[in-house]
């Protein structure tokens, strides 16, 4: 700052005549003092000024020995020599002139601000002269022209130019804002409901794709009614679509290699391969089952057309997902051979050439010449109708989207974007759906008798295609009668023809309502049939699955535009367009989601259905569907609805998938940079919560501990720990050899096998507690130490996906810790069932003092003996983790045991800040309230054991108390649960990561 | 424009002997008028005179003095300047007195009158030149000041500012 005000000071003075003196040598000091900052040019007046003109003169030398400076001058003495002895006119002059030249400049320059319009007197300034110099007056305005452009220059180097070569009227030209969004799409795709999200939401970038977070008004409570009572509506056309086609046989070998029958129902379920149901399965890379997951992804099988073992099948996997799965799925199926786009995607138009034929065929009032000749010149220009952005435009034409196998003749083709998928949650959503969609009405005889260039005319020529749709009409008509979307068996898919949804839109929005008295004609048997047995076989054919219709159906979507003119042109205004144009008609597919199937409470919760489209129509079905009343939700609402419906969601609850692990980085990243935001003074301390990792969960670290302790159990089996159950030796003598043997380092993976799930739900529950099921777990094996071995032997190193509901009060955050409650806790939650649980002592923060001592001087050297601490910690570590189970039951004091232990890692963490070279990186990895890198044991840090951590947390408002997804060590869950008594078996306790105050939570394994 | 207004006083030191004018100094002059304020109005004008007094500046080739001080009491200082007889400089007693040209407002119009003044004492003295030699230089020196060589130092200043402009953006990033 001095600095500036320096420079703006000298500025000011430069033109200002200074003092001239002359001083003895001893002031020589202060001179330079002073001096400092004069330039040597000749600003000041000075004696040598006024010999410019002439030669060099004795009085030169002075001047350069120091510059002329208000104040004292050294060289003094070699002056006095010089002086002449009497008084000269000319010597007279020449310093009377040298002075009016000083002081003239310094009267013709104005001092202060360098604007040019300082030098006018102040009546006569002018408002914006600065801008327009015409407001000058003309001798002045040379120099400000020449102002004005140096003060552009110099803002021209700051911002880039903005080119704006075009108008606003022609960038916002249809064409031109088209080819303007497809270069904004160009790294993140827009859905096709991507404008009307952006006026309503917060938009994240996020897996390639621009979502919607969530909307920008306050609907939290709202959008949760809405999913209880009502319908919520999400666009989830980002989830992408792979497609197989191929012999079955060969299709579900390849694809049983990617997954295991252990997880539950595979690609092979007969119910999902006839077709009739959807089916969703946990994928793995081939061959590596209960390690290296891929994802969850959900498929379809297209219902097999009669003696024909061709089959198609759909997967519907995350972005995230898919990027990894599609190489596999290649190198599954053999297909290395891309197949050339414009071969096999149709996607070069058929119909632009006979467009005018059907017009001119209705009947209805469309058919005006006008018209016509605008649509042509609409569309045939440049060979390229505007609608052809639709979908994924930035794609460019030329990357392979399908391959093929020369072995097998599998064909893999990656439908992304091309299908659209609307999910409406609700238990009404089906009232939604059957008051928006109409099945399509039959095209009369004499445009079927015509050949066509739209597919429903061809279509309907079939009369097995017709029966067929005059059933699906009927199943669709029956849903005005059901009660509830539950009603429906899960993964019921239906396909359907609809007329376009566009021509039904009501006047106003309103809430759609089931209509029972309305519905009573509806036939109870066969609703009764519907909810048994769901939707019979043939009625899950759709068109959809036919690329060709598809692709017509996409070129050939009647714009809005042309649709108002029609409506705007019927002769009562409001009333319906008919004969429906015959574009009209979309095959949908609509398939059912389930809701809550685990669970004691809120059964069959955010149930609902997909709405699977074709491309293009996207924001034709979506108006209509918010016309019904329904809410919009983005992907917060999401994973709120997955976290109520007490399923994992994908990426959160995945750690073992790649796509999981990524996404915890991302949010590891994204909290340490909110955290780092808040001012110090705010943050919260999380040293001093004894809270390791308040951002990530170091998985691998708290498998391999846990695995550490339950061999150590082994060895200090003696211990007094064992007073609750009496831990027998031969188990943990059984649990260390596979543990030894069997653990393969560096990876850990989520239990997903049903058995075991099941008996541990099972052992989970407790026996006799609440008033719940009692004595269920008796016909699995009872919790016994060895069945307990058993089990994690087949499962080592795994970690098992558990839901935590709080028994009284809590709230529970994201990454709380889950603990083992010891003996003490659980005997005053017996006496006091309302209390509000023990607490964590206070930690030390080590870091802090450490931290200050930097800040002051950098290089204050300590921990001398650095060298040899890094391999005592190690020791060290391991010591806390032997003696740290034993001290269960113990006081929390002496369970503080390696807080001790924790110091040589500071040593170690600090060793590179007295390493110069390092200092920097290391002053970042110090932040007052985290633990910096290595970690220490993550299980044994605070007074009770962190058996995992919470992914998803929040206050249920579905089961009216704190609710919280998480993730446990199987070992430690399972040493836990030996400990634990029979009435009490499966409480722990939770802690936030800034709260020292635990919560009981009982665990809920669903499986 | 709230601001402490002062008046400077714009004097010229006469001295007997031209070759003392080079031991003058800004702390000097400063002193010396103090003492004479001191003198004349006793503690209760040394004080007040002392808030806002300064040496502006002072030549000691023309022996021009710029004084400044706070315009409520200027007439303190003023009436005090004929009191001044000597100044005491590096152990040296020069015998000189103080003549006030011009009571100013602002530095500026002491500039201003400075001008004027030294022009026209150029011009005087330009009439009663004896010699040839003389004449050339006077006239040289008044032509010095002319308005075409201003013209020049002024386009000359201005490339320097581009240049110094330059200067500090360089160091500025």
């Amino acid at each position: 700052m001095s600095g500036a005000k320096d420079r703006m000071r000298h500025k000011k003075m430069r033109n200002q005549p200074s003092s001239v003196t002359y001083s003895s040598p001893d002031w020589s000091g202060s001179q330079k003092r002073n001096g400092g900052d004069t330039p040597h040019s000749g600003r000041s007046f000075d004696s040598s000024s006024h010999m410019r003109g002439g030669g060099p003169s004795p009085s030169d030398r002075y001047h350069q020995q120091g510059g002329w400076m208000r104040g004292r001058q050294a060289g003094a003495q070699a002056y006095a020599q010089d002086l002449p002895k009497c008084l000269t006119a000319s010597s007279f002059a020449k310093a009377r002139a040298a002075e009016v030249n000083a002081m003239l400049k310094a009267v013709n320059k104005t001092t202060g601000s360098c604007h040019v319009f300082g030098a006018l007197p102040k009546h006569m300034r002018r408002r914006a002269m600065s801008h327009n110099t015409k407001r000058l007056p003309c001798r002045l305005r040379e120099g400000a022209l020449k102002m004005l452009e140096k003060s552009q220059q110099s803002a021209q180097k700051g911002k880039k130019e903005l080119s704006k070569n075009k108008s606003r009227k022609a960038r916002r030209r249809h064409g031109n804002l088209l080819l303007e969004f497809n270069r904004r799409q160009r790294k993140n795709k827009w859905l096709e409901t991507h404008i009307w999200h952006a006026k309503r939401f917060h938009m994240v970038k996020r897996w390639g794709y621009c979502l919607g977070d969530r909307p920008t008004q306050k609907c939290y409570r709202a959008c949760y009614r809405a999913m209880s009572s009502h319908c919520l509506l999400q666009d989830l056309s980002y989830y992408c679509c792979i497609e197989l086609q191929g012999p079955e046989d060969l299709l579900l070998r390849s694809l049983s290699r990617l997954t295991s029958k252990e997880t539950g129902p595979t690609f092979a379920a007969s119910l999902c391969l006839s077709g009739r149901r959807e089916g969703s399965v946990m994928l793995y890379r081939p061959d590596q089952y209960p390690s290296q997951a891929l994802g969850p992804v959900l498929f379809l099988w297209r219902p097999c057309t009669k003696g024909s073992a061709h089959r198609q099948l759909w997967i519907w996997a995350h972005p995230t997902v898919k990027q990894d799965l599609l190489p596999e799925l290649k190198a599954v199926c053999q297909c290395s051979e891309a197949v050339v786009p414009s071969a096999t995607a149709a996607v070069p138009v058929p119909a632009p050439v006979p467009t005018p034929v059907p017009e001119s065929t209705q009947p209805s009032p469309t058919g005006q010449p006008t018209s016509r000749k605008r649509k042509r010149t609409d569309g045939n220009p440049d060979g390229q109708p505007a609608k052809k952005i639709v979908g994924d435009g930035t794609r460019s034409p030329t990357t392979p989207v399908s391959w093929r196998s020369p072995v097998s003749g599998i064909v893999i083709s990656d439908l992304s974007m091309e299908i659209v998928r609307y999910r409406l949650i609700g238990p009404l959503s089906h009232t939604v759906l059957s008051e928006t969609l109409e099945p399509a009405t039959d095209c009369d005889a004499e445009s079927k008798s015509k050949s066509c260039a739209f597919w429903w005319p061809e279509h309907c020529k079939n009369q097995d295609n017709m029966s067929l749709h005059q059933q699906q009409s009927d199943i669709f008509q029956l849903f005005k009668g059901v009660y509830s979307t539950a009603e429906f068996p899960a993964g019921t898919v239906l396909g359907l023809t609809v007329d376009d949804p566009r021509l039904t839109l009501p006047r106003k929005k309103d809430k759609a309502l089931p209509n029972l008295q309305k519905a009573e004609g509806v036939d109870e048997d066969r609703l009764r049939d519907i909810s048994l047995r769901g939707v019979p076989e043939q009625c899950s054919h759709s068109a959809l699955w036919e690329q060709s219709v598809r692709d017509n159906v996409t070129d050939n979507k009647i714009s809005e535009q042309e649709l108002n003119r029609m409506k705007s042109q019927l002769l009562v205004p409001g009333s319906r367009l008919s004969p429906v144009p015959l574009q009209g008609r979309i095959p949908v597919l609509l398939v059912h989601q389930p809701g809550k199937q685990q669970g004691q409470e809120m059964a069959s919760w955010g149930t609902g259905w997909d709405l699977l489209l074709p491309k293009g129509w996207g924001m034709a079905f979506w108006i209509p569907l918010l016309y019904r009343g329904v809410r919009t939700g983005g992907l917060q609402v999401g994973l709120k609805h997955s976290q109520n419906k007490g399923v994992a969601h994908f990426p959160h609850d995945y750690p073992d998938c790649p796509a999981g692990a990524r996404f915890q980085q991302e949010q590891e990243m994204d909290l340490l940079e909110k955290f780092k935001r808040r001012p110090p003074s705010k943050r919260a301390n999380y040293i001093k919560h004894g809270c390791l990792a308040p951002f990530r969960c170091p998985w691998q670290q708290l498998v391999e501990e846990w695995e550490e302790i339950v061999r150590e159990g082994g060895d200090a089996g003696k211990s007094p720990e064992d007073t609750v159950t009496g831990q027998p030796t031969q188990l943990t003598e059984m649990l260390s050899h596979p543990a030894n043997s069997s653990a393969p380092r560096g990876s850990f993976a989520v239990l997903r096998n049903r058995k075991a799930l099941k008996q541990l739900s099972a052992w989970c529950r407790p026996t006799s507690s609440k008033g719940q099921r009692a004595q269920r777990g008796s016909q699995t094996a009872a919790l016994c130490p060895a069945s307990v071995a058993s089990l994690q032997t087949a499962h080592p190193s795994c970690l098992v996906w558990v839901r935590l509901s709080l028994l009284t009060k809590g709230h529970p955050v994201l990454h709380a810790m889950v603990c083992v409650p010891t003996a003490d806790d659980l005997q005053q939650l017996l006496k006091d069932p309302h209390g509000s649980g023990p607490q964590e002592p206070q930690h030390k923060d080590h870091f802090k003092s450490r931290i200050k001592r930097r800040k002051k001087g950098h290089k204050t050297p300590s921990s001398a003996p650095k060298n040899e601490s890094s391999d005592p910690n190690k020791e060290q570590g391991s010591d806390s983790t032997q003696s740290l189970p034993m001290d269960q039951g113990s006081s929390p004091t002496r369970c503080l045991s390696p807080e001790p232990s924790s110091t040589p890692i500071l040593t170690v963490s600090k060793e590179p800040g007295i390493d110069p070279t390092n200092s920097a990186s290391s002053g970042e990895n110090l932040t007052i309230g985290l633990w910096p890198k290595p970690l220490p044991s993550v299980t044994s840090h605070c007074s009770r054991l962190t058996l995992g951590w919470i992914t998803q947390g929040d206050f249920s408002l579905t089961a009216g108390c704190g609710e919280a997804l998480g993730l446990v060590s199987l070992a430690g869950l399972l040493q836990m649960l030996l400990k634990q008594p029979a009435e009490q078996r499966g409480l722990v306790l939770l802690r936030n990561p800034a709260s020292l105050q635990y919560r009981f939570a009982k665990i809920n394994i669903e499986a | 424009m709230v601001r402490f207004k002062s008046r400077y006083l714009l004097c010229e030191l006469c001295v007997s002997e031209r070759n003392s004018l080079q031991l003058l100094e800004e702390r000097v002059i400063y002193h010396a008028v103090r003492a004479a304020v001191n003198r004349a109005h006793g503690d209760y004008g040394s004080a007040v005179c002392n808030i806002g007094f300064s040496v502006k500046y002072v030549n000691a080739h023309t022996g021009v003095v710029l004084l400044r001080c706070r315009k409520g009491h200027y007439r303190l200082i003023w009436s005090a300047l004929p009191f001044i007889t000597g100044i005491e400089s590096r152990g040296q007693r020069v015998q000189c007195f103080l003549n006030c040209l011009h009571v100013g407002g602002t530095i500026r119009t002491c500039q201003k009158f400075l001008v004027r003044y030294s022009t026209r004492q150029l011009h005087r003295m330009l009439l009663h030149c004896t010699s040839e030699a003389e004449r050339r230089e006077v006239r040289k020196a008044v032509m010095s000041f002319s308005l075409k060589k201003r013209r020049e130092d002024g386009e000359e200043e201005e490339e320097e500012e581009e240049e110094d402009d330059g200067c500090g953006a360089g160091v500025d990033t």
